[in-house]
């Protein structure tokens, strides 16, 4: 087969499958941008006769995004900290420092991995109700706050640092902690990024446990919220689709101007 | 010497102090407090007492528990699918023509956007007279108008063909890393043999993903049993119990019902499942290993 043939079909076998994968949102932007239209009209309507932006002005004046929003980036950004340092400081002595016990909890954290807990969102209610915390952004928070997925990739990111970086520290007597935030931590700012940029999705898309955990319906984050909008308001279909527009364009936008780190990460997730 | 050792090993705890303690409280003890409160009769409204096994021996003449279970296991069937077409995708967006990487990010963006959005999408293209039944009809696919996610028997095929679009650009980026891991000259030696593009993946590509391939196997099929967000949102196991999953019908126990005894029996029975099924993964990939991050 000659090249430029073979680089035609690959092309075409692109396009195509480009549509498949993006096809429904273009479908949903179309939707949005056409007011007063019914998505279940016959034929269904696919591509807007005109475009006009009435549908996100009246579901933003109607719902109050502003809220939701600032509600989501609040749960995202403590998740996101907790995250970044927590792995950070239990990932780092897995790599860097030789002591007993290492095996012993390395061993505890894969075996969460291969045992997944059906019942964990049950104890997680319980457990945040006794410390009392139903109806906060921390009891959203707290039972994410940090992840055996960081602590491996975390740790995989400080065993690439060489040694010679601790024992100059020490060397100048510097502490351990000041070793850890002075010379180390710079050195990981990809690693950081990459979970940082994992936990924001995470965080930013999470809606069932946030409905669990908070009764008032005002603290909701927007992807609880559009469940909420979706059953008052489920016969007004533009209203629904702007809605839900304004919650996912955050997060692709955050994707596209990011996904050189973010696919990295995801691919140095394992190694053959 | 010795008392160094010992001061590294003070300081390396607590580093991981603040870590560990919320792994726990949120990732131990859950597994562990499961099971006593499986032996209780652990609910809201009333006293709790300690029953034994009956939460286990009602779990298995539980009509409805049993068919969670089996739709969780048709469920499984959808990794072998998604597996090979990751594959392939991941062979397609590593060729070497401009533009590729537009391509890529556009079949990762389902993986990025929440559960909600797409569910809304798609129960909007898959409803009577939606896009879906529109474009079969046209296409002469089918004769007449199907309500996919309300016919017992369409809803839970409908429901794993979501999960596997949501997740397909995922474990295409995984087999990506592992294809451009692949050293160029293994092709070239494997061309100069005379091998044609097939048996390139045969026997060059394929072999060489062995580990990722574990790996992405191991997590859609704990990803499969523990399906929640999408059978919940859309469908919350009906009609009828056509698309219950074993996640769905503890959820309904525990969270709906307040039987949170009985759900955590419910929940470690499925544990004891996935690890088991776990092991059997590993089993058939023996030759294959996962270099623990």
């Amino acid at each position: 087969m000659p090249r430029s043939l073979r680089v035609l079909i690959t092309y075409l076998l692109l396009i195509l499958l480009a549509l498949f994968m993006m096809g429904p949102f273009l479908w949903l932007l179309s939707v949005s941008l056409m007011p007063g239209r019914n998505v279940f009209a016959n034929p269904p309507a696919i591509l807007p006769t005109f475009i006009a932006f009435d549908n996100y002005v009246q579901v933003w004046n109607f719902m109050n995004f502003p809220r939701y929003i600032l509600n989501t980036v609040i749960i995202t950004l403590l998740g996101v900290v907790f995250n970044i340092i927590l792995s950070c400081l239990t990932a780092y002595p897995l790599a860097a420092f030789r002591f007993k016990g290492r095996n012993l909890v390395f061993t505890l954290l894969i075996s969460t991995m291969i045992i997944p807990s059906a019942t964990a969102m049950i104890v997680h209610y319980l457990t945040i109700q006794a410390f009392q915390l139903g109806n906060t952004f921390f009891g959203v928070v707290l039972p994410a706050a940090v992840s055996v997925f960081n602590i491996f990739l975390m740790r995989q990111t400080f065993l690439g640092i060489p040694a010679d970086i601790r024992d100059s520290g020490k060397m100048d007597g510097a502490s351990e902690l000041r070793i850890f935030i002075q010379l180390v931590m710079p050195l990981v700012k990809p690693g950081i990024a990459v979970i940082g940029l994992l936990e924001v999705m995470a965080f930013w898309n999470n809606f069932l446990w946030p409905i669990v955990v908070l009764e008032d319906p005002e603290k909701y984050p927007l992807a609880a919220a559009l469940t909420y909008l979706n059953g008052q308001f489920s016969y007004n279909f533009g209203w629904i689709a702007a809605g839900t527009m304004i919650s996912v364009l955050p997060i692709i936008l955050v994707f596209l101007f990011t996904q050189k780190y973010y696919m990295e990460g995801i691919a140095g997730a394992i190694k053959g | 010497m010795y008392k160094g050792f010992r001061s590294e090993s003070f300081t390396a705890w607590a580093f991981m102090a603040p870590g560990l303690l919320f792994l726990a409280v949120f990732t131990f003890w859950p597994i562990i407090y499961g099971i006593p409160l499986s032996l209780t009769d652990y609910s809201v409204i009333t006293e709790t007492n300690y029953v034994g096994l009956d939460n286990f021996t009602r779990a298995f003449q539980d009509h409805n528990f049993l068919i969670s279970l089996w739709n969780s296991l048709v469920y499984v069937l959808i990794v072998p699918v998604i597996q090979i077409i990751s594959i392939l995708m991941a062979i397609l967006v590593n060729s070497r023509i401009p533009g590729v990487k537009m391509f890529r990010a556009a079949y990762y963006i389902p993986v990025v956007t929440s559960m909600v959005a797409v569910a809304l999408i798609w129960s909007w293209l898959l409803g009577n007279n939606g896009v879906v039944n529109y474009l079969l009809l046209k296409a002469g696919i089918i004769s007449e108008q199907v309500s996919w996610l309300s016919t017992s028997s369409t809803a839970l095929y409908v429901l794993m063909f979501i999960t596997m679009w949501k997740g397909l650009g995922y474990y295409m980026m995984l087999y990506l890393a592992g294809l451009q891991g692949i050293p160029a000259d293994l092709y070239e030696a494997a061309r100069v043999d005379g091998a044609g593009p097939l048996r390139l993946i045969v026997h060059v590509t394929l072999p060489l993903l062995r580990p990722h391939i574990l790996f992405c196997t191991l997590i859609s099929v704990m990803g499969a049993i523990r399906v929640f967000d999408e059978v919940y949102i859309l469908t919350k196991g009906g009609p009828g119990t056509s698309t219950l999953t074993s996640s769905v019908y503890i959820f309904q126990k525990g969270l709906e019902q307040f039987n949170f005894g009985y759900a955590s029996a419910l929940g470690l029975i499925v544990s004891v499942m996935v690890g088991a099924l776990s092991v059997l993964v590993f089993r058939l990939n023996r030759k294959g290993g996962v270099n623990s991050y």
